[in-house]
């Protein structure tokens, strides 16, 4: 089960989080012009709103980790001259 | 019991063939332009259409997506994906204005996406196209019907995409 944090001191209320979800799990609370975990369940673990948040004030646990590709550092060493 | 170096092997070759093909794909898009999508595009319906060939064929959309499943999962495909209900839709299958039947699938583990990053080669590319072909091949042969697979979120650690059957 995914779950959220979103600390309310750092957050602006930029709102940002809130246009880049896809299924809608993030609200804004006019009270207290921050942005609020509405359904967390509605959560994908995609963490595009932990990325994109400026102030990097969003969390997330218990979601599922991407395996990432094999790295050869040799390779990657050698290729750096190319990027 | 394969030895471990054996799959370590194997898994860098098909690692890096899809290092390869993501930066093939993010090379042709300037110069083909749109036409690099439809030839992804093509390239993995036909690879869906060869997988599923002998497929059990079914009418039930989520019976259907779990054939794709064991289709893609019999050929060593490390494609996850599971359907996706949100909390405020009754039904996992729904039907869109012009009658069409659309499900949400979540896709959590993509080679296709891990080897996008690898480089930096942007998402929603010609490479992510060929996943939606494979899924129009294999759905063409499993339930008869046309479909599509629109990419409704492209994320970092997970897509959100709309399968939609035509009626």
């Amino acid at each position: 089960m995914v779950q959220m944090e979103i600390r309310e001191k750092a957050c602006r209320g930029c709102k940002f989080c809130i246009d880049v979800c896809p299924t809608d799990a993030l609200a804004f609370d006019e009270a207290t012009q921050k942005a609020v975990v509405k359904t967390v369940e509605d959560c994908i673990g995609c963490l595009s709103c932990a990325y994109l948040c400026p102030s990097g004030a969003i969390s997330h646990s218990g979601h599922h980790v991407v395996k990432n590709f094999y790295r050869n550092l040799y390779f990657s060493q050698r290729m750096e001259k190319f990027l | 019991m394969e030895d471990i170096h054996e799959i370590r092997k194997r898994r860098r070759t098909l690692q890096e063939t899809m290092n390869f093909m993501a930066a093939l794909s993010a090379g042709i898009e300037p110069i083909l332009g749109r036409g690099a999508n439809s030839m992804t595009m093509s390239a993995g319906r036909n690879l869906g259409r060869k997988f599923s060939e002998n497929a059990a064929k079914t009418d039930d959309l989520l019976t259907a997506i779990n054939e794709v499943r064991r289709v893609l999962e019999e050929n060593h495909c490390l494609w996850g994906f599971e359907p996706f209900q949100p909390s405020g839709q009754q039904d996992m299958i729904t039907t869109n204005e012009n009658g069409e039947t659309q499900l949400l699938l979540v896709f959590k583990d993509c080679m296709i996406r891990q080897s996008l990053f690898r480089f930096g080669h942007p998402q929603q590319g010609s490479l992510c196209n060929m996943m939606y072909g494979f899924f129009a091949g294999a759905l063409e042969n499993i339930m008869g019907k046309k479909t599509r697979l629109d990419i409704k979120h492209a994320g970092e650690n997970a897509c959100l995409k709309v399968l939609t059957v035509t009626a």
